[in-house]
């Protein structure tokens, strides 16, 4: 359930807090949502990526926006809040490949899989586990983040809302 | 993240209204056709909107909709999408099929090609209307078909719109025969140069 305090991760965004809070990202397609928290300095945040890398040839406005700046950029902004890398827990959800019917260009280019695995290969690097994960399929999903208990949430429309695991 | 706004004036607005009107008087003859019954189309109105803004017209970021994307290709670049509430494309598939899905799992690959064929007549007709006004070569590619919430949806469009032109051109449009009414909205994207060389081959400037 998403309530009015909740903390929107729009997409190429990055969110952290000290303390208790809750996290969204809403309607993940081909994007991914990184929830990390560290249970021992209670500070949590997520990001919500858009692609694998950056481009090597354009400026970056938003490290968040790719899984290869966005990670670094989460981890770097938990760790400003007290957060230490051999405590983080790490949950993953999102990388669909949301055009169900028709091929086209988009289906070809097969974003949320090329993300998917850019994430994971971007945590593996840094020396980071995730948890739990829930990737790929073709449907669209909201990842909601209960730092507090450390519950992860994962809603579609084909099968509601269920908890992926809890952060601990 | 509304980077690469496209601010239009006024009279920009009714150009980009007068060609969307134009297409879809071709676009309403041409679902007559295939249906054999009278349409009402209708655009009620027109705007640049920033791609975040369009879930709450649309009535809420996890609302399920379906959208229909198509990447424009010649002398100008682009995207476009028509992108409405679930309940109004089950009145489309009634009014076109005779039936509609009861939930998006539902949807099979008659009823996916029937979606699309529709946004390719009314997107189809909304480009040759610009073609025809501006000179300029420009047909859609194959459609894709998104079932899911608002939000992922919209996402699909903006990552096929390759993340810089966040504004989108918005015609809110209606469709409707004797018994139902659709809304849904349309959403022409263009490039920045794009939008640029609609404008001045019809000798306006660039929008202020």
């Amino acid at each position: 359930m998403v309530v009015a305090t909740t903390i929107l991760v729009g997409m190429a965004e990055t969110k952290t807090a000290k303390g208790p809070a809750t996290f969204a990202c809403l309607g993940l397609g081909s994007c991914i949502g990184i929830a990390i928290l560290d249970p021992i300095a209670k500070v949590a945040g997520m990001v919500h990526v858009m692609l694998p890398e950056a481009f090597a040839d354009r400026p970056i406005e938003k490290p968040g926006k790719f899984a290869d700046t966005g990670v670094p950029h989460l981890i770097s902004e938990l760790e400003k809040l007290g957060a230490m890398k051999s405590r983080m827990k790490i949950a993953i959800s999102g990388g669909a490949q949301v055009f169900k019917f028709g091929d086209g260009t988009a289906s070809r280019m097969d974003i949320g899989n090329r993300n998917s695995t850019a994430v994971l290969a971007q945590l593996k690097s840094l020396g980071l586990h995730v948890v739990a994960q829930d990737i790929g399929g073709h449907n669209g999903r909201t990842m909601t983040f209960d730092s507090s208990t450390g519950e992860i949430r994962v809603k579609t429309v084909a099968q509601g809302e269920a908890q992926l695991c809890i952060l601990r | 993240m509304a980077t690469n706004t496209i601010a239009l004036g006024p009279l920009h607005e009714s150009v980009v209204r007068e060609m969307a009107n134009i297409g879809l008087g071709h676009a309403t003859t041409a679902l007559a056709g295939m249906t054999g019954k009278a349409f009402g189309m209708s655009i009620p109105d027109a705007q640049a909107v920033s791609l975040e803004e369009l879930p709450l017209q649309l009535g809420g970021d996890e609302l399920l909709t379906v959208g229909i994307y198509m990447p424009i290709d010649g002398d100008t670049g682009g995207h476009i999408a028509f992108i409405t509430p679930w309940s109004s494309a089950q009145c489309l598939w009634r009014m076109f099929i005779g039936y509609a899905p009861d939930a998006a799992e539902d949807v099979d690959e008659l009823q996916a090609s029937t979606m699309m064929e529709v946004g390719n007549i009314i997107t189809g007709s909304f480009l040759s209307a610009i073609s025809d006004m501006t000179g300029l070569q420009m047909h859609a590619t194959p459609p894709q078909l998104m079932v899911d919430m608002c939000l992922t949806v919209i996402e699909g469009v903006v990552m096929c719109a390759s993340i810089a032109d966040h504004t989108a051109l918005s015609l809110r449009t209606s469709i409707s025969d004797e018994g139902n009414q659709i809304e849904g909205y349309f959403l022409f994207i263009p490039t920045v140069e794009g939008l640029s060389a609609v404008f001045a081959s019809l000798g306006l400037a660039e929008a202020a």
